[in-house]
């Protein structure tokens, strides 16, 4: 007989700095990241040359992202990976972030999307590996399953 | 979150569904920075007329036909195409090119001065000392903060158009006091005077200040007194592409910086860091060598040319034409280009081989016609960005060094800090 070990998920409270749902497998940013020059909107690739993750793509995944890296043009580039689907399920902060909290507001209201952006201390999103299953409420619940 | 009456009509959508949503933006906005007051801007200079993919037109196109207004005086920065010139990124070439002339033409139609410009501060009517403003291009943000002593944060893409449409914007960071004191302190009077009245000097020692200033406000003492508007738009430049730097103090020249202590707000500097010749040096060989291939063409104009370098420019080719083959291509904004036109300076430099162009910048993908190989250019930030985003190979030099290349057609350098 096989013997499931039924965990309780791990929960964690974030700050809800754009409210939605969304759930997917966790990708945590090894470093921080310029949506705008170091990101590819148009198909939700990291092209910065510099960047451990450069290559990968980000779609439809939980983007945990420990540090932010402050550009302007970041909210346009949030918007159109959002806008043509490239871009993730939702965002997890471990540093608030106004441009991609604007970036995403936009996107949801322009193309109807419930794309949640949260925040949580830089120590709890230390824990999350990537691969993991999570889940985003609107309350700010984060499960994740390990 | 405090909100006055008629903050609350505008977020409860009595005022219209485009100003609910850019209400709920600027209020988001304050969410997120954990600010629970909003205050009254007097100005804005817009960036998301700058194409950045379809989501820049759905977002202006929304606000538009929800009946969007603007509050404020309103200023485009460049866009993506010039509207003067179909010739220097074509429109019609794709659809992109296309989109990024319908965003400016939406603009317009929102009620912005398109004056098409990263240095708006060139142009009168100029906010006052302690104006609260929006500005969103870096170096524009930075000449605001420092040189004017006006009061902006760096707004991104949609929060500088939905702080416009409000006029209001969250009360933090470099609108409030205590944000603005200067935390490091570079010292530059060890450089021999020869070199610091070189204006290559203001973009070397911007970079230098960008690479090493983290996220403190960093204050220049040992300035010379010719240090002009110019030179300080070099350091806005310049620093704000190397690093992220909204606000410089010059002591002595910028006006929140009268005394070294009035710039620190009566604090110690955190870290004093004397420049050597040996850095400024260093900075123009990361910025670009000096590499075998033939010299293709010189870019001036990052940010756009001003009037005084115009006749600057005009003095140093003195008559002269340009190599035949080489490109040489000059961005400024279209109320300066009248101001030279009025000298009959775009004349005579059109007629000795420059080409001059309003309304964008040559250093963004794709590339104007013709700019590529090895460019030689005045600017720091040009320096700094093209190489990622075209087909060049870059070499920085004083406006005069660029002047004397493009006449003899092969790279001529001055002596002082020659690579």
């Amino acid at each position: 007989m096989g013997c499931f070990v039924n965990r309780q998920p791990d929960s964690i409270q974030a700050r809800v700095l754009i409210a939605g749902w969304a759930e997917g497998s966790a990708l945590v940013l090894d470093d921080t990241l310029s949506f705008w020059g170091g990101f590819n909107p148009s198909n939700g690739e990291i092209i910065d040359v510099h960047h451990p993750q450069h290559g990968q793509r980000v779609g439809g995944c939980i983007l945990c992202i420990p540090q932010s890296k402050g550009s302007a043009g970041t909210p346009g580039g949030i918007a159109e990976t959002l806008r043509n689907g490239s871009g993730p399920a939702a965002f997890v902060l471990g540093e608030r972030d106004v441009n991609i909290g604007v970036g995403t507001l936009v996107a949801n209201q322009l193309y109807q999307l419930n794309v949640p952006v949260v925040e949580i201390s830089i120590e709890q999103i230390r824990q999350i590996k990537t691969g993991e299953a999570m889940t985003i409420n609107r309350d700010g619940t984060i499960s994740i399953n390990r | 979150m405090r909100l006055n009456e008629l903050d609350q009509a505008r977020l409860d959508g009595k005022l219209g569904k485009a100003m609910q949503f850019a209400m709920q933006t600027i209020v988001t906005a304050a969410h997120i920075d954990q600010v629970d007051r909003l205050i009254d801007i007097s100005f804005a200079h817009i960036d998301a007329c700058f194409y950045n993919g379809r989501a820049h037109l759905d977002f202006i196109n929304y606000m538009l036909e929800h009946g969007a207004t603007l509050a404020v005086p309103s200023w485009t920065n460049n866009g993506l195409v010039s509207l003067n010139d179909l010739s220097v990124r074509d429109p019609l070439a794709s659809r992109e090119m296309n989109e990024a002339r319908q965003l400016m033409q939406a603009y317009v139609r929102l009620g912005c001065n398109p004056v098409w410009t990263c240095a708006p501060y060139q142009l009168p009517g100029r906010p006052g000392i302690g104006a609260h403003i929006v500005g969103s291009e870096s170096n524009a943000v930075s000449f605001y903060n420092s040189v004017i002593g006006a009061r902006t944060n760096m707004y991104g893409d949609y929060l500088d158009v939905c702080a416009a449409i409000t006029g209001r914007v969250p009360f933090s960071k470099l609108h409030r006091d205590e944000a603005r004191a200067a935390q490091i302190l570079f010292d530059v009077s060890n450089i021999p005077s020869l070199i610091r009245d070189n204006d290559l000097f203001y973009h070397l020692l911007g970079y230098v200040i960008g690479r090493s200033c983290g996220n403190q406000v960093p204050a220049i003492i040992g300035l010379p007194s010719s240090c002009d508007e110019d030179d300080l738009k070099a350091i806005s430049a310049a620093a704000s592409s190397a690093g992220s730097v909204p606000l410089f103090h010059a002591v002595g020249i910028t006006p929140e910086a009268a005394t070294l202590e009035i710039a620190f707000q009566g604090r110690q500097p955190r870290q004093i860091i004397e420049l050597s010749v040996d850095d400024l040096q260093q900075a123009r060989n990361e910025l670009g060598k000096n590499s075998d291939q033939a010299l293709a063409g010189i870019a001036l104009g990052t940010p756009h040319f001003s009037y005084t370098e115009f006749e600057r420019l005009v003095r140093l080719l003195d008559g002269r034409s340009i190599h035949p083959g080489l490109v040489f291509y000059l961005t400024t904004s279209r109320h300066v280009f009248e101001q030279a036109q009025g000298h009959g300076w775009i004349e005579s430099l059109q007629q000795a081989g420059i080409k001059i162009i309003t309304d964008t910048c040559t250093y963004f993908s794709p590339v104007v016609n013709g700019l590529q190989g090895k460019i030689m250019t005045n600017s720091a930030k040009w320096a700094y960005y093209a190489p990622g985003m075209l087909p060049v190979d870059v070499l920085i030099g004083s406006l005069r060094e660029c002047v004397e290349s493009a006449v003899s057609g092969e790279v001529t350098l001055d002596q002082w800090v020659a690579s």
